[in-house]
């Protein structure tokens, strides 16, 4: 980390895993978008080539000791209790007791596809930190320090480093589910970026200013206001009249209503027909729901629970208190992966009185529906090859495997897993933000590297079957995780060589219903 | 020799548990977290591990299924299976493995043997042809551990050592430090290994020791046994300083972090805790974050800040 001049590392396409042999050869391999020479001259990128954050160069010495001094105070911090309650055992567990076993190097995605390169394995990071912390920290003599390996230099290059380095997992936490000892390296990188956010205030903008500060002031990410938001049912529900001839009034701020549907507000712009298929289902089985207008309540996202705790804590608070206000029964959290984890388990622990109301999943909900025979369904209208992109958090991090793949199994004839899948599943390169960080050229990271082994995972799902002709189907019951896949289909010209495309849980759901007569999902390319 | 190796023994086990607990005690002290289990739980298992209670609708409504005994039997039995290394490594598991069993018996041993000296402190003799069948039990015990631990433990404490330093993976993140661990168990193990063969076939001589270390009548023993009791002892006192101490805390790694899917309920005392908690004061610099106030303030709104406790 020390190496002062050039890259870390060099990404070339040739080193990265190969993908599947595809015989029809239609599959051509973009190239990696490199930083213009301005781009250089700003940022610090000389981890990869890429950039994640966008530091800017310091201007002078003194500039760049502020950062490593106020690195260090962070460092402190995050090792103490009572500023780093939130996470210090687990983070002290993974520290102290990693044997570096490299077992979890395989499951890491990111590492086996980038062509096994060293900073990207899982204990790179995490062995950095630690040596960083027993030199710096615990201040260890010099003899200590030598038999430990500790004897690293540290200065701007080596922090600037290590804050892009943590924004190259994508927390999917392959890593810690292989560990025999309890380790969770995964964990160590998000540590790393609440150091970097709390302390310093670097953070990447999409996540940082253009989403928790921007959500918390105008009430989405993705900038909708309360008004906008209105505008945009008036729109959903014109499309629900227009596709289906049912005139359906989505409710909103409805008071004592049974569930909150919490969703990600990216569907509203990006995929209405997401929001469509989920008030077509909840007037069918007449659920008593709403949505709501206030700040934040109708955005589910907290990009918080990827690097820092206080914006994760502030975003949960304040939809809990949404829910509160309404004096709904339950919160249902739509199919946004991230929303799940961070609504359902990471804030359980901050919401304490009577802004622990009760949170769930859409998933048993949607099963529920599906399988109590309350809807009537015919999985023929529904006769495609279907495959099921699993979220991370979703899977792994809260164990909801079973109620969609019931769902699937009803409703879609032609279902086929992907593999591995259910709580071995790969993250589909999104995740823990990448799929809404999209400046510089580190789009190209997130596709070509993070992103790889989901483009063959969807690859070998539909095997004998990629032509065109015959219309696919990926279900990612994710926000995020659509957004990565639409970039990955779109990188690759997936849609028009091999007629893929994506969509969420609900609208195959909702193509089943016989009395909707034209089909729900429509195939052109996203 | 006859005062040294009682004091370094009764120094030496000492010094480890005091140094062993102070460190379990400072790791349990750590304050309650914010959740974030990773399933499966038992890991590998697909057909019958545990389900996630989200996976119900209502959940806060139905009983949610925890079986301790299973999650405590999975983590036990994983001492004597390294499951997850035989799955993914079965080239490093074949070192590993008997390293770590030769670890294990080697504890076991020297626990056994004080136990054995006990009985016959007691009269109960210790011997293959004993009179009690305790005393058969606790003869053969000592017998199988002791030579499984010396065997094992020489085999995997030259396979770890050849085994990091030829691998490349392996080799760019060990530190002087691993390797000396290596070459200090190799020579513990080897002068147990020496001491059985030539000098001490039954143990007999070892149960000896200790029943002179239990009535305060230390006896001299011969060169071969003395240098394996002192290694012995001087191991113990090196390991709090080394992450040996992941033996236990694992346990808690998986029970506490891993597998914590415990929720918040109302009036729980997890609540409390946090309520608790919530009044920590902040000191991050980050321009969103206002130095020295509580979480509770930073996080909380005037409503909020009437409602918790």
């Amino acid at each position: 980390m020390n190496r002062q001049e050039g890259n870390l590392v060099e990404i070339h396409s040739g080193d990265l895993m190969p993908l599947p042999d595809i015989s029809d050869a239609a599959m051509q391999e973009p190239s990696l978008k490199g930083l213009t020479e301005e781009q250089k001259r700003q940022y610090e990128s000389s981890l990869d080539g890429f950039v994640a954050i966008g530091i800017p160069r310091p201007k002078d010495r003194q500039e760049e000791d502020a950062i490593v001094r106020r690195f260090l105070a962070g460092l402190e911090k995050l090792l103490d209790k009572e500023n780093n309650w939130t996470f210090l055992q687990p983070l002290v567990h993974s520290l102290e007791y990693c044997v570096k076993c490299q077992l979890c190097s395989d499951s890491c995605p990111v590492f086996v596809t980038s062509g096994r390169k060293e900073i990207y394995r899982p204990t790179f990071r995490p062995e950095l930190l630690r040596r960083i912390i027993n030199k710096y920290i615990k201040k260890q003599n010099p003899l200590l320090v030598k038999v430990t390996r500790s004897d690293i230099d540290l200065n701007f290059k080596v922090v600037a480093r290590l804050a892009e380095l943590a924004y190259r997992c994508t927390l999917c936490r392959r890593c810690a589910q292989v560990c025999p000892i309890g380790v969770d390296n995964a964990l160590v990188s998000r540590e790393i970026r609440k150091l970097f956010s709390q302390e310093l205030g670097i953070a990447p903008r999409e996540i940082h200013e253009l989403g928790t500060v921007q959500q918390l002031k105008v009430g989405s990410t993705t900038g909708i206001t309360p008004p906008a938001l209105k505008d945009l049912l008036n729109f959903i529900e014109e499309e629900i009249k227009e596709k289906t001839g049912k005139e359906i009034k989505i409710p909103l701020d409805k008071k004592g209503a049974d569930v909150l549907l919490l969703h990600n507000a990216g569907e509203f712009l990006s995929w209405p027909e997401n929001i469509e298929a989920f008030a077509i289902l909840f007037e069918a089985a007449n659920i008593r729901w709403t949505l709501s207008s206030e700040l934040a309540g109708y955005d589910a996202v907290n990009y918080g629970v990827w690097y820092d705790d206080v914006q994760m804590a502030r975003i949960a608070v304040k939809h809990a208190q949404v829910a509160k206000e309404l004096q709904v029964k339950k919160i249902s959290v739509g199919e946004c992966g991230h929303a799940h984890k961070a609504f359902i388990v990471v804030a359980d622990r901050v919401l304490t009185g009577d802004l622990n109301i009760p949170r769930e999943s859409a998933f048993p909900l949607l099963e529920h529906f599906v399988l109590s025979g309350k809807l009537r369904l015919d999985p023929g209208r529904n006769n495609f090859p279907v495959t099921l992109h699993d979220p991370c958090n979703v899977v792994r991090l809260m164990g909801i495997v079973e109620p969609q793949r019931r769902i699937l199994r009803k409703i879609c004839p032609q279902f086929v897993e992907m593999e591995p899948h259910g709580v071995d599943n790969y993250c589909c390169g999104g995740g823990s933000g990448f799929a809404v960080m999209s400046s510089r050229n580190f789009p190209d990271w997130r596709i070509h590297i993070s992103g790889r082994m989901k483009l063959k995972q969807i690859l070998e799902a539909f095997s004998g079957k990629l032509i065109p002709e015959i219309k696919k189907y990926v279900c990612a019951p994710c926000s995020n995780c659509k957004g990565q896949i639409r970039d990955i289909i779109n990188a690759y010209g997936l849609s028009e060589k091999y007629g893929i495309r994506y969509g969420g849980l609900v609208e195959l759901v909702v193509n089943a219903m016989p009395d909707i007569k034209k089909p729900f999902i429509e195939w052109e390319s996203p | 020799m006859q005062i040294l190796l009682p004091i370094a023994t009764y120094f030496g086990y000492i010094f480890i548990i005091v140094m062993y607990s102070a460190k379990l005690v400072k790791y349990l002290n750590l304050p309650m977290h914010l959740r974030s289990e990773v399933y499966p739980v038992i890991p590998g298992d697909q057909t019958s591990r545990e389900k996630s209670y989200y996976e119900n609708l209502d959940w806060w409504t139905k009983p949610r299924r925890r079986n301790n005994l299973r999650r405590i039997w999975f983590l036990i039995s994983d001492y004597f299976a390294l499951r997850e290394y035989f799955r993914r490594d079965p080239g490093y598991w074949v070192v590993l493995y008997p390293w770590h069993i030769g670890f294990i018996t080697i504890i076991t041993f020297h626990i056994l043997s004080f136990f054995g000296a006990l009985f016959s402190v007691l009269g109960i003799p210790v011997t293959s042809e004993s009179s009690s069948v305790v005393g058969t039990v606790m003869y053969y015990l000592c017998l199988w551990t002791g030579a499984i631990s010396f065997t094992a433990g020489v085999f995997g404490s030259v396979g770890v050592f050849v085994k990091r330093l030829a691998t490349k993976d392996l080799r760019d993140y060990a530190t002087p430090q691993m390797y000396f661990t290596y070459l200090f168990l190799l020579a513990v193990f080897l002068s147990g290994l020496y001491a059985w063969c030539f000098v001490d076939p039954t143990f007999s001589e070892y149960r000896d020791f200790w029943k002179g270390l239990i009535t305060l009548k230390p006896i001299n023993v011969k060169p071969a046994s003395a240098l394996h009791i002192l290694l012995f002892d001087l191991l113990l006192i090196y390991l709090p300083f080394t992450r040996s101490l992941h033996y236990i805390t694992r346990l808690f790694g998986f029970l506490l972090i891993r597998w914590d899917d415990e929720p918040n309920l109302r009036g729980s005392h997890t609540e409390q805790k946090i309520n608790e908690m919530l009044n920590w004061k902040l000191s991050w610099g980050g321009p969103h974050i206002k130095h020295g106030s509580t979480w509770k303030e930073e996080v909380a709104t005037e409503s909020t800040r009437h409602e918790t406790v």
